[in-house]
């Protein structure tokens, strides 16, 4: 069974590989996987059946503290379902073999998608537990999601797929609440244990019941929606944008079966709640009815058949949900049956659709003498969906007639509304009947206008998966005591209404339920014949309430709501922001201190006398931050923020903190050229708007946060009682990290989860950056210098810049000696003689110097976060010294690839002591001898650092490639340049 | 360290790889055992290997060295330099202090004697170091240095600060020049006159 379900996902995994390799026909390989589970299925039979041997299941614990187990078991409702889910999906995926082009775009994707969603479907129906269900439901809707919008670029697609998303995950997270409901209310989330209990928790008072009402209720709102029953009918038609081998199987034979399979699961233990009836009869009558006649109005074929389907999940709602052992027989007999011609018509309709481009009953003409073959495939599964003997779908409505006979006549609902629910269901079934014939009409029939259509001739591969379901919709027909056999241990759990009990057979004699199949094939031949007259009815009666406008309506409503919010927040004024930011600080702190008791420490002082250095770092930091606050350049600014940068940084080299100094001067450096290289597409001078009205506040703002932030400090100290953790750290590091230096065995060792947080972080910001900017994809490679004429990047216009560009010639006119590998790009404008020559002999020394810090890091000053950022310094430099085309060269791997490989990395030396029987990123230390080299001590999360390195090197390349060379290359392109920005103000520009 | 005389350019490419990374690899090793101060053989192997993954994996073009290199020489400009710099602090500082913005300053062209890049560069950090005088562009072409110079208000004065770099050129000429231009130099002590790569200096 685990097997099963595995060998679904990994070939899944597997598919880009095999649909690369054998093009369309590795669709034939993945429908093997489903193929074979059909007939290890079949092989089960014995055991699922027998009343003896226990049926095939597993139990393995997940997470047991919160009742969630991987358990699976297979009753006859799970093995029935199986079968549609396992061979449909097999003949479908064959089918896509021949349905799709070798070269469509996606289709690897497409494949293993399509492969999953059989292995969802699967453990949906097997799952034993409630929370495992309900991962398997939601992981139904993603795949689904993904399967409607496989058409990536057509708009109307993406928004079906939207929908079907937005709708299904709706009803999947009301059935959520229910699930939990039912789960604690029972006491246990093992659906078998849950169902066993069943009469006792139906048969509770009070609280406990109306919980119970409440909670069966919402997981009928989950199968409600996700079978497409009104209100949220919608999706579905909507969702026939999916290529037609998804609708066949998704939208005929498997998920829109999952609400009907839960229905069905429920029913025996919870069909007497208090909102089951009424929901299940109401909405259940009311979307057979609706979707019949909606499919009469439709031209396309594929929308008859789903509205024809919405249809039939009304109607399977409402005998699966009945209740009774004749319903219940009835009821899985048309899940069979309707899954079989289902699948098998939209199967036909793709293939009409392939052959002659069209799926519109207007323009098609004369198809059945083009395709016989098909034709007939397509005559078996509309009768069987009109419910002609001798076929599948006259069986199961011949038992369902029969079943609400006796309902209305038996059943506790009484006759009243028994026999109203009767009338209705034939109503339904006459338009069932009328819509079937539509279809064939429209699909194959010779109009008495028009010539006949271009038909390609169908390949026996093609028409190989709709002919297999149609031979077996007239198997079923004339052998329905097999399928009786599958359906009896189920049905038994129902109380029987009928005294006689129901069989399926092709002929009872003649019953009411024949007659009324006689009344139901009249009235639908009269609504075929008389459709013009209907057509007009149609129109002139206008939609009662349209739920589809409503769901727009309601999106609409939420977007307006999400923009005046947005509009009310998200202002763009960095004066609103940090004012709500720093005054809810201010407050919320302020309110802390005065509320609580303060011990003040007994020694404040202002100056520390022994080291004079502190008051000068002191002094260049104030300056720095008054003079960043006064300028009115931007480029002033950010120098001057630098200042106070550098100035903390000499802080922590006085208070004997060397890493923290390291880090903060090189991070203050990488930040400075960022933020020049950002600012290079702003204009120069900061805009002074508005500064005069909240000139004062913002002062007053400043000045207030300065001040907590010092009191919160001189607190902080004071409120020390016990010793700090930091005095025991040193020894932990030595003994558990094997490295000298506390603050990188802290970072790689004894917090290495905090740090694989950040460098996490870092990874997705670096992206951020580079989607933010990137106008084309950032993984692909940049153009080697090679392809680039001398001189050609960066040219300054030549009218204005008439001295530099006479002086720069003579530059390139001087005698090669090249210095860097791509300086020779740039405009000779650009180039700087004496950077070159300086980088060409810093640049391998700073390499160098990065590795030294990163190994260097355990024991001493560094690490490979400082190791990190004096690479990117380097590179840095680089590109500074020889623009784009240099930094492409010293970078042939891309940005994307390091920070992948450091998070990689990082995650391998989490993970690989758990193979040695270890916990997650637990280090070792090893220690041996070597010849030359004498002892060598080496500790394995160097290995992290090293992932952390690789990171920090990405992120830089990241800013330098987005800030750098793509704004370049913007202004090269004329696109977002300096002239654009400037008549804009820069922060409204995103809004 | 060796390197390659200009003229031999051509001969060099011929030579196999490692050799002519040769002053690179050793250079990085060296800089190697200063980091972890620790010059065991053990630890210069380890960054010998370093040294060549780092030079294959970031390849640069070799540097072209003059040749020659006067340890004595270089010493001795050492030395001078530092004296140099302490002296301009002090100037810089009282004209900050006494003349404030009075001063006058002046862009100044330099022809310098020899073309080579890496000379020209060591001339003008050496002029940048030196407080009062910084280079704000090169002409590769005709080896010239634009120089902003604090307080040079005449032409003499003028005159006299690109003298000063000129023989700034010439000290590290005897430093590391080529034997060519280090006997264009000997011969100006002679009395012939400054030959400059440009011809006569341009105002």
């Amino acid at each position: 069974m685990l097997i099963v379900l595995c060998a679904h996902f990994l070939v899944a995994i597997l598919a880009p590989i095999l649909f690369a390799r054998l093009g369309r026909s590795a669709f034939y390989v993945l429908a093997v996987v489903p193929g074979s589970s059909f007939i290890w299925l079949i092989t089960q039979y014995e055991k699922v059946y027998s009343e003896t041997l226990p049926g095939p299941a597993l139990d393995v614990d997940w997470v047991p503290a919160l009742g969630l187990h991987l358990s699976f078991r297979m009753d006859q409702l799970s093995w029935l379902l199986c079968l549609l889910v396992l061979g449909v999906g097999s003949l479908v995926l064959a089918y896509c073999a021949r349905y799709f082009k070798s070269g469509d775009a996606g289709l690897h994707g497409f494949g293993a998608q399509l492969l999953a969603f059989a292995g969802a479907m699967f453990g949906l129906v097997t799952a034993d537990n409630l929370i495992l269900l309900y991962v398997f439901w939601e992981l139904t809707t993603v795949l689904s999601y993904l399967l409607i919008g496989y058409a990536r670029t057509r708009i109307a697609a993406r928004r079906a797929a939207l929908q079907a998303l937005i709708v299904t995950t709706f009803g999947g997270l009301a059935m959520l609440v229910g699930l939990i409901m039912l789960g604690e209310s029972a006491g246990t989330y093992s659906l078998s244990s849950i169902m066993a209990k069943a009469p006792e928790l139906v048969a509770a008072t009070g609280g406990a019941r109306t919980v119970l009402d409440v909670g069966i209720a919402l997981i009928l709102v989950g199968a409600v929606t996700k079978s497409a029953l009104i209100p949220f009918h919608f999706w579905l038609p909507g969702a026939m944008a999916a290529p037609t081998p998804v609708s066949a199987y998704l939208h005929a034979a498997a998920m829109v079966k999952a609400g009907i399979y839960l229905i069905a699961r429920l029913a025996p233990g919870f069909s007497q709640t208090s909102y089951w009836q009424l929901m299940i009869v109401v909405l259940g009558l009311g979307t057979m009815l609706l979707g019949g006649w909606r499919a009469l109005r439709q031209h396309d074929l594929k929308l008859i058949l789903a509205y024809g389907t919405v249809s039939q999940l009304g109607f399977l709602a409402l005998v699966v949900g009945l209740g009774s052992r004749e319903a219940a027989m009835a009821g899985l007999a048309l899940v069979l049956a309707h899954g079989l011609f289902k699948a098998c018509l939209f199967l036909v309709v793709g293939i009409i659709d392939h052959q002659s481009g069209t799926r519109d009953i207007r323009i098609l003409s004369g198809v059945f003498k083009s395709a016989p073959k098909l034709g007939v495939v397509a005559f078996i599964g509309a009768a069987s969906m009109a419910g002609l003997p001798p076929l599948a779908g006259f069986i199961a409505k011949e038992g369902i007639f029969q079943a609400f006979l006796a309902s209305a006549a038996y059943g506790p609902a009484g006759p009243v509304i028994g026999w109203t629910v009767m009338v209705g269901m034939v109503a339904g079934s006459v338009l069932t009947f009328a819509y079937s014939a539509r279809f064939l009409w429209g699909g194959f029939g010779q109009k008495s206008r028009g010539m006949a259509i271009a038909f390609k001739p169908v390949g026996w591969l093609f028409l190989g998966a709709p002919a297999v379901l149609a031979v077996l919709t007239l198997l079923y027909g004339l052998l329905p005591e097999i399928v009786e056999r599958w359906i009896k241990p189920y049905s038994a759990q129902f109380p029987a209404y009928d005294p006689n009990g129901l069989h399926l057979l092709l002929w009872h004699g003649f019953t009411p339920a024949l007659g009324l199949s006689a009344l139901v094939v009249v009235f639908g031949l009269a609504l075929f014949f008389w459709r013009k007259k209907l057509e007009i009815l149609q129109d002139k009666i206008p939609p009662v309430i349209d739920f589809e406008r409503g769901y727009r309506q309601a999106i609409v409503a939420l977007d307006m709501v999400a923009i005046w919010v947005t509009g009310r927040t998200q202002r763009g004024s960095l004066f609103f922001y940090l004012s709500v930011i720093l005054g809810t600080a201010i407050a919320a702190v302020v309110a802390v201190l005065l509320l609580t008791e303060q011990t003040w420490p007994a020694d404040i002082y202002l100056l520390d006398m022994e080291s004079p250095f502190q008051a000068i770092a002191g002094v260049v930091i104030v300056i720095g931050a008054i003079a960043a606050a006064r300028a009115n350049k931007r480029f002033t600014a950010v120098l001057m923020i630098s200042v106070t940068g550098y100035g903390l940084a000499l802080l922590f080299a006085l208070q004997g903190a060397p890493d923290l100094a390291l880090t903060q001067m090189l991070v203050e450096t990488i930040i400075l050229v960022a933020f020049v290289l950002g600012m290079r597409s702003l204009p120069p001078s900061m805009l002074q708007r508005g500064a005069g009205g909240h000139r004062i506040l913002r002062m007053v703002l400043g000045v207030a946060f300065g001040t907590t932030m010092v009191v919160v400090a001189i607190v902080a100290m004071g409120a020390r009682i016990h010793d700090p953790v930091s005095l025991s750290l040193p020894k932990l590091a030595y003994e558990g990290g094997g490295g000298l230096n506390v603050v990188n065995v802290t970072l790689v060792d004894i917090r290495a989860w905090d740090t694989f947080g950040e460098i996490s972080v870092l990874a997705i910001a670096a992206t951020g950056v580079a989607s933010l900017i990137f106008v084309r994809g950032r993984g692909q490679r940049l153009p080697r210098a090679e392809t680039v004429e001398t001189g050609s990047i960066g040219k300054l216009p030549t009218e204005t810049f008439q001295a530099t560009i006479h002086l720069a010639k003579r530059f390139a006119a001087s005698r090669s000696n090249p210095w860097l590998v791509a300086g020779r790009t740039l405009a000779p404008e650009r180039r700087s003689i004496i950077i070159e020559v300086v980088t060409r002999l810093l640049f391998h020394s700073m390499i160098v110097i990065s590795i030294y810090l990163l190994l260097a890091g355990h024991n001493g000053t560094g690490g490979g976060f400082a190791g990190g950022l004096v690479a990117g310094l380097a590179l840095t430099i680089r590109y500074l010294a020889g623009g784009r085309f240099e930094l492409a060269e010293a970078t042939r791997i891309t940005a994307g690839t390091l920070l992948g490989l450091g998070l990689a990395m990082a995650a391998l030396t989490a993970i690989t002591p758990l193979f040695f029987g270890g916990y997650i990123f637990q280090s070792a230390i090893l220690s041996f001898d070597l010849p030359i080299f004498g002892q060598v001590k080496f500790v394995t999360s160097t290995f992290f650092d090293i992932g952390v390195y690789l990171v920090v090197v990405g992120l830089v390349i990241d800013v330098l490639r987005s800030l750098g060379s793509e704004i370049d290359q913007h202004e090269e392109d004329g696109i977002g340049g300096m002239e654009l920005i400037e008549d804009d103000e820069p922060l409204e520009v995103g809004q | 360290m060796r390197g390659t005389k200009n003229g031999a350019a051509k001969h060099a490419d011929r030579r196999p790889w490692i050799l002519k990374r040769l002053p690179l690899l050793v250079w990085l090793v060296l800089v190697w055992g200063a980091l972890w101060q620790d010059f065991s053989a053990g630890n210069l192997i380890f960054g010998a290997l370093i040294a060549l993954a780092v030079a294959q994996a970031f390849y640069l073009p070799p540097i072209e060295l003059s040749g020659r290199f006067n340890w004595l020489r270089g010493l001795l400009f050492l030395l001078w330099f530092i004296q140099q710099v302490m002296i301009a602090s002090f100037q810089v500082l009282y004209w900050a202090v006494v003349k404030g913005p009075r001063i006058r300053n002046a862009v100044i062209a330099v022809p310098l004697r020899s073309p080579s890049d890496l000379l020209m560069t060591a001339v003008g950090h050496v002029l940048s170091l030196i407080p009062g005088s910084l280079v704000v562009e090169v002409d590769r072409g005709s080896a010239t240095l634009y120089v902003h110079a604090m307080n040079a208000p005449t032409p003499e004065s003028v005159a006299k600060v690109r003298q000063g770099i000129q023989d700034i050129e010439a000290r590290l000429i005897q430093v590391m020049g080529t034997k060519e231009e280090l006997a264009a130099v000997n011969a100006e002590k002679a009395g012939a006159p400054l030959l400059t790569h440009a011809g006569e200096p341009q105002p």
